[in-house]
């Protein structure tokens, strides 16, 4: 099992992988400071 | 969410295993005035298209962002008209987090998904009654009110 949650950086890529593995996206917009 | 929620193992496995996470900076020059982002964290279930289904904002621990997501991938098959999938996503909401935040809204969704599935309105008036039961307080109960007169 990953440890981490294996995060996408880009719409596009995010979209395709949706697209082709049949799931819904989690966009999450954060702030690191 | 970096700190608790997220390393958390039954979100890890049930984000990486039902949606495609994404993550962009709050002031992402190209996505965040399309999705109007004012606060962080600000978290946006997306269908297979890019359009919204459901947000949530601020912290949420992981027994509440669990119910959430499936809230949200529920609504999305729903908007799609996949009725049946969506009845089965509230289900596993309802079934692991029945007293969650995201639950009253969920028990609603179910029932307008259920009925637009099977043309029973009874399933409205069953969404009612147990809205009216199990959360008479919330705002999902008060939408469902009219319900109550569906024989």
């Amino acid at each position: 099992m990953a440890t981490k949650i294996e995060w996408e950086t880009e719409m596009d890529k995010a979209l395709s992988r949706a697209k082709s593995e049949g799931k819904e996206i989690l966009l999450d917009f954060y702030n690191p400071g | 969410m970096d700190a608790v929620t997220y390393p958390d193992e039954g979100v890890i496995e049930y984000i990486n295993a039902n949606l495609i996470p994404l993550r962009l900076m709050h002031d992402d020059k190209r996505h965040a005035a399309d999705y109007k982002i004012k606060w962080t964290p600000t978290l946006i279930v997306l269908d297979t298209d890019g359009h919204e289904s459901h947000r949530t904002v601020g912290f949420l621990a992981p027994d509440e962002l669990i119910p959430a997501l499936q809230l949200g991938v529920g609504k999305a098959d729903f908007e799609g008209g996949r009725f049946d999938r969506a009845i089965a996503a509230f289900d596993q909401l309802l079934g692991d987090h029945a007293r969650s935040s995201a639950a009253p809204e969920a028990i609603f969704f179910r029932g307008v998904s259920t009925y637009k599935h099977t043309d029973n309105p009874r399933a409205l008036r069953e969404a009612y009654e147990k809205l009216n039961a199990e959360f008479p307080d919330s705002e999902w109960a008060k939408k469902a009110y009219p319900y109550r007169l569906i024989e």
